[in-house]
């Protein structure tokens, strides 16, 4: 195939047109209990050992392939920091940074994160000292009940690493994933631009 | 260790300065405070921040079992079975319980029927989804107008309406006959929920007999005494915590089944038992805004009086609440007459949201206010001067409509209607609040320790608002010290007694207390160095963390030292004379309308508002934009929707229960005026009364159709637009 | 959601034989849409098959097109600079697309194999004909963000896939894989009004099968134009929107494409608002023609008459933004 210069590819793989019929029996479908003649490969549905790496810290999780990262980092991790409020990726209080991109951690589920880089607010400060999104949110008061506030300054810090100056409307359009309901839009919008050492107004 | 509370000589007038008040009464400027009124960064930012702040969601205990209720699909039914034998015997169950009896009456959809506790969140929810219920279902009504139907079957036990009180003043066909001009018409506004961050739940421990509950709660020790009632035991055995709340707005002020139904199932277990809602439920079962109604005939004289107002109101507060809400909303109509009827209908019930009535009474007023002004032929700011009450200090509209005018650029507002070429309009509106506060609840303890640590204890609550900077920083400001010397400790029933963090009155209920037993510390504590060094306490003073007096200066720790083995220990409760009540405030708005699509932006709010004493700049600003900012949501996109046919909430979520992203908010700028001689009041509610208000009058503006509905949808938009083209609108 | 089993292919062969596996069977791409559907019950699966490292994330110029692995990215799409160049409409559908937190997760196949927002076939409670009930909800229902052509089935939803409109518009193929090899059919023969007999689904994809490439052909002289009347920028889908292809000669347009989105139980595509343009030059004035002619035949619900006028206007804006013209 020819090259390309799309930044985004992660990898290539070539596709076969014929495919051979694994020999899989189809499989009863059982009620609720054993599961189904399973796929090769395949794991669960009960437990099964999932490693993270959260913060650059490895986590030995034993957790059904079900949980959702979000509920393996504040359950099992035992991480609270990013909360829950939707579950369904509507209003980015679950925001974590995971290589390099912001996600919903309440849309994915954990064992797909497995050898990815996850980065979530608790890791953000280091030796007690806070990281300047953070400090700008101290600053500007672009917090108030304080629960959408981890999932900002990840939108926030991922912001500020995928543009290292970036326009008004970049900071806009990349914090659009988080809700408020205490209303700290305008505060949080501040905060952005004093991190990014941008002129706001 | 005393906990003498002062006591005063109970004042025939209650408002009365008590002694301490006026001896400890804020400072006013032009006296320099470091802190009381400045911009101090919230104390607890950095928790926040960082995700160390603990709320009841976060809350993790040895052996914790995970709770989940199950509720009721149908709006009105009868529970004829609960068979919970399947779900007793699945995967990691360790408890299940049956809420309601067999024969009970399900009244609206997400009424709970019973509950599960397992060892894991899904186990707990695969369990519930075994429980199985058998309803008889039951005719219900999910619409006002069939609950007013006469043909409509009783369905609520006292009847599907109740009438409240007709209030009357004046002389309303004399009034009528007076009027040079008369507008009939109905405005109305809709339910919306509230949609708290963090739903509503707790974390229920049993030692003993004795209960410890993490509650995300609004009032510790409200909840405190509520849940000992509920489960029949002491409230002595009973501590409620709540640290760090996400969002209450008003329906988080009692103890619900989401917080008695973990205390039962960790009693049943023996082990601490987590409940913590999911959003669906939120939607369907932790309150609303009722909806409003208001069918209005109104007339104004030739110059512009208002002179006649006669209301019929109604509203739903869902399955069993009422909807009531002030009406005319502040500006004078001489002769006046209004009755009201509450609706009931099966959904769940309403709780108080962010100035409760409010924001309704405000939206049916001032949009017709603006039709008023338009049929005299005044300017809107203009005619409303005209009929405001008098100017007093708490009730200054006048003079922020003047100074909002001249910041806001009205005078280049265009008459209604003329909003230019093209298809984007642009037009301005403004409107008006105002708001009780106050507050008489709250003991505060304060203890000064021979290592230079101060520890400030209030059983309060933050629940964003600040409090716990609040509680530091008036402590500090009266000692004399900085902020970060001084501990808040706050959300918990080991602390002295703080009523509800509601109705805008916790700041008014704890400061004078904070305040007077700060004075008092600071008093004892230089009585205690003073006899020490030798010094005259009273030649002594404290300022930014440093003792001077008699010649000698000395850092706060090295004066502590003098106090020894015994702490300075004080104790005071709400005293009067440093707090008052009712709060003004106006806001203008900017929008633009696309007519092509109906689509409504903002384009930039000013809001002008007055609390008393500011006791943090920052954190009153905050509490202004927040009000904006919901006002915006409920103006624009927020509507909590029920099938017609099926009775059932279609949008119980946040993908079709809309709520603003980034993109869709303005500027918004804040006007704060510092009232200090008028003592604290509070400000958490009056800045979202008006917004929507100010906007619906800019749409008005804009397209000159006056649309008496929220929200403001581009379908109901587009809607109005061409019935106003058809000839169908007045 | 109901408990599950787990596997990740490294192959599209092994993708492909996994989804045979017994019971229910899912595949799972960027997840922005499955999990939520599971989490509501509106979807259960026994084996969910982790598809992404399976299929081509990658895009790649193919006969003067692109070819477009379904694994890509909606974020990388929209950033793209062979789509924003070649296919601006498609860069900009996919960049609009929820919010940054979807687009880095949310995928090209995702996307197109989006389901129904409908509220009714979102929530559980309502047993909607596409959940194997018999009746759809949305008649003398909330209708408002429900179908107003192709609505005589017995489903009235809208196609919820932004990239599903561009896609028709360029006359892009889509590649299936399937047990008996590869099949490519063109976009606007993927996707199917609702029938008794198809209600269930939204598309011709088998359980057994994956889509795995967007194949769009070269663009040759064409202009295209994109517009979506969004109540909300982000977090929310569009109301109504058009894309619009056209090329021209001699200062008017000779060929023309029009397709709706949200309009429809598939992208909608309006032959009448492609004959009002051709032969005119690209202007106001045939915009306004070509959007008066592409609403002839709508037949609102209840609730949804609006839908009309905001059709008009998104296909007039999307026609000016072809033109390079201010709306």
């Amino acid at each position: 195939m020819a090259q390309h210069d799309d930044e985004s590819a992660v990898s290539r793989r070539d596709f076969f047109k014929s495919v051979g019929v694994g020999g899989l029996a189809t499989g009863v479908l059982a009620a609720t209990e054993a599961a189904p003649q399973a796929a090769p490969g395949a794991v669960g549905p009960g437990a099964v050992p999932v490693r993270l790496t959260i913060n650059g810290r490895p986590y030995n999780l034993h957790i059904e392939p079900r949980v959702t990262l979000l509920d393996a980092v504040r359950d099992h991790a035992l991480l609270t920091g990013n909360k829950r409020v939707c579950d369904r990726g509507t209003c980015g209080a679950c925001t974590m940074i995971v290589d390099g991109h912001t996600v919903y951690a309440c849309s994915t589920l954990a064992i797909e994160t497995v050898g990815k880089k996850i980065r979530t607010v608790d890791g953000l400060a280091k030796d007690g000292q806070l990281h300047k999104v953070q400090e700008a949110f101290c600053d500007r008061d672009a917090m108030m009940c304080g629960f959408c506030t981890p999932g900002f300054v990840m939108a926030t810090v991922a912001l500020l690493e995928k543009f290292p100056s970036p326009t008004p409307t970049q900071i806009r359009h990349e914090l659009n994933g988080n809700v408020c309901r205490c209303g700290t839009f305008n505060r949080v919008l501040e905060a952005a631009h004093q991190a990014a050492g941008v002129q706001h107004g | 260790m005393a906990n003498e509370t002062t006591q005063q000589p109970p004042a025939a007038n209650p408002n009365e300065p008590t002694a301490n008040a006026k001896k400890y009464a804020w400072a006013l400027p032009p006296a320099k405070t470091a802190i009381l009124s400045q911009r101090v960064e919230r104390v607890d930012g950095p928790a926040k921040v960082s995700g160390t702040a603990r709320y009841t969601y976060d809350i993790h205990r040895p052996g914790m079992l995970w709770a989940r209720a199950v509720r009721s699909p149908h709006p009105h039914a009868k529970i004829v079975d609960i068979d919970l034998s399947a779900a007793k015997k699945a995967p990691g169950v360790r408890a299940v319980l049956a809420w309601r009896d067999p024969g009970a009456e399900v009244m609206y959809q997400g009424d709970v029927v019973a509950a599960v506790a397992a060892d894991s969140e899904d186990h707990a929810r695969d369990a519930a989804r075994l429980v199985n219920v058998t309803y008889e279902t039951l005719p219900f009504s999910v619409r006002e107008a069939t609950s007013m139907d006469a043909a409509t079957p009783k369905i609520f036990p006292n009847g599907n309406t109740r009438p409240g009180q007709t209030a009357e003043a004046g002389d309303l066909a004399a009034g009528f006959k007076a009027a040079a001009h008369i507008v009939e018409a109905t405005y109305d506004t809709q339910v919306i929920t509230h949609v708290c961050l963090e739903s509503h739940g707790a974390v229920c421990e049993w030692n003993g007999d004795k209960l410890t509950a993490w509650v995300s709660t609004q009032g510790v020790h409200a909840t405190r005494q509520q849940l000992a009632g509920a489960l029949k035991i002491p409230e002595a055995n009973v501590r409620v915590i709540c640290e760090y709340m996400g969002g209450g707005f008003g329906s988080k002020v009692s103890a619900d089944a989401a917080v008695v139904i973990p205390a039962r199932l960790a009693l049943m277990t023996g082990t601490p038992v987590k409940l913590m809602l999911d959003r669906k439920e939120e939607h369907l079962d932790s309150g609303n805004r009722p909806s409003a109604f208001s069918k209005i005939r109104a007339g104004v004289t030739a110059d512009g009086k208002c002179v006649a107002f006669d209301a019929q109101t109604w509203g739903t507060g869902g399955a069993g609440q009422g909807a009531q809400f002030p009406l005319p909303y502040i500006y004078q109509f001489a002769n006046r007459k209004r009755s009201h009827l509450d609706v009931y209908i099966n959904a769940g019930n309403q709780r108080p949201m962010r100035a409760p009535g409010h924001p309704q009474g405000c939206f049916a007023t001032e949009v017709l206010m603006d039709e008023l002004a338009d049929l005299v032929k005044m300017e809107p700011i203009e005619f409303r001067l005209k009929n405001l009450p008098p100017t007093a200090p708490d009730a200054m509209w006048a003079e922020y409509y003047k100074i909002g005018a001249k910041k806001f650029g009205w005078n280049k507002r265009h008459a209604t209607g003329d909003g230019g070429k093209g298809h984007l309009k642009k037009g301005m509106g403004v409107s008006a609040c105002q708001w009780g506060g106050g507050g008489r609840a709250g003991n505060a303890h304060i203890d000064i320790f021979a290592d230079g640590s101060v520890v400030v204890k209030c059983g309060t609550q933050d629940l964003g608002t600040g409090t716990r900077t609040v509680v530091g920083g008036v402590a500090a400001d009266t000692l004399g010290i900085p902020l970060s010397m001084v501990k808040a400790e706050i959300g918990d029933t080991l602390l002295p007694f703080a009523g509800v963090s509601g109705g805008s009155t916790a700041t008014a209920g704890i400061t004078p207390a904070i305040r007077i037993a700060a004075g008092r510390a600071k008093d004892a504590f230089l009585a205690r160095v003073g006899a020490a060094t030798g010094i005259d306490p009273a030649k002594l003073t404290i300022a930014n963390g440093r003792v001077q007096g008699g010649g000698k200066s000395l850092s706060w720790k090295a004066a502590c030292k003098h106090l020894g083995q015994e702490p300075i220990s004080i104790d005071n409760a709400w005293e009067p004379g440093l707090s008052s009540v009712n709060t003004s405030g106006v806001q203008f708005a900017e929008v633009t309308v696309d007519t092509d699509t109906g689509i409504v932006k903002v384009d930039r709010v000013l809001a002008i508002q007055d609390c008393g004493l500011v006791i943090n700049k920052l954190l009153a600003e905050s509490q202004v934009y927040g009000g904006v900012i919901s006002s915006i949501n409920f103006a624009l996109f927020e509507d909590r929707i029920l099938d017609r046919r099926t009775g059932q909430m279609v949008n119980p979520n946040m993908e079709h229960y809309l709520l603003a992203s980034m993109q869709d908010i303005p500027p918004v700028e804040v006007m704060l005026m510092n009232m200090p001689e008028r003592g604290v009041i509070g400000i958490g509610e009056p800045p979202t009364v008006p917004t929507a208000s100010a906007i619906a009058n800019a749409v008005r503006n804009a397209t000159g159709v006056t649309i008496r509905s929220l929200p403001l949808h581009p379908h109901r938009v587009l809607a109005a637009l061409e019935a106003h083209k058809a000839g169908r609108n007045a | 959601m109901k408990a599950f089993a787990y596997v990740s292919p490294a192959t599209a062969q092994d993708a492909l034989a996994a989804l045979k596996a017994g019971g229910i069977v899912r595949p799972l791409a960027g997840g922005q849409d499955l999990l939520a559907r599971m989490k509501d019950y509106v979807e259960t699966a026994d084996t969910l098959v982790n598809v992404k490292q399976a299929l081509d994330s990658t895009v790649t110029p193919a006969a003067g097109g692109l070819r477009i692995g379904a694994a890509v990215t909606l974020d990388a799409l929209s950033r793209n600079a062979q789509v924003l160049r070649l296919y601006p409409a498609l860069a900009e559908a996919a960049g609009k697309v929820g919010s940054p937190q979807i687009r880095h997760q949310g995928t090209v196949g995702g996307n197109l194999n989006q389901r129904p927002r409908c509220w009714y076939f979102r929530q559980e409670e309502f047993v909607c004909f596409k959940k194997g009930g018999n009746r759809c909800f949305s008649v003398d229902g909330e209708n408002q963000y429900n179908a107003i052509f192709g609505n005589d089935g017995p489903s009235k939803i809208v196609h919820a896939s932004s990239l599903a409109v561009p896609c028709v518009a360029y006359g892009a193929r889509f590649v299936i894989a399937g047990p008996n090899g590869e099949r490519e059919v063109p976009a606007a023969e993927y996707f199917t009004l609702p029938t008794m007999q198809n209600v269930k689904k939204e598309n011709i994809l088998g359980d057994d099968e994956l889509l795995t490439h967007v194949v769009l052909p070269a663009p040759g002289r064409i202009r295209s134009g994109h517009y979506e009347v969004r109540f909300k920028e982000s977090r929310d889908w569009p109301m109504a929107f058009a894309t619009v292809v056209v090329t021209t000669r001699g200062g008017v347009v000779d060929s023309a494409r029009v397709v709706l989105g949200a309009v429809a139980p598939t992208p909608w595509r309006s032959e009448a608002a492609e004959r009002a343009l051709v032969g005119k030059p690209l202007n106001a004035a045939s915009a306004e023609a070509a959007a008066e002619a592409a609403v002839v035949g709508a037949k609102p619900l209840s609730q949804n008459a609006y839908k009309i006028q905001i059709t008009k206007t998104a296909v007039t804006r999307a026609i000016l933004d072809a033109a390079g013209l201010k709306a």
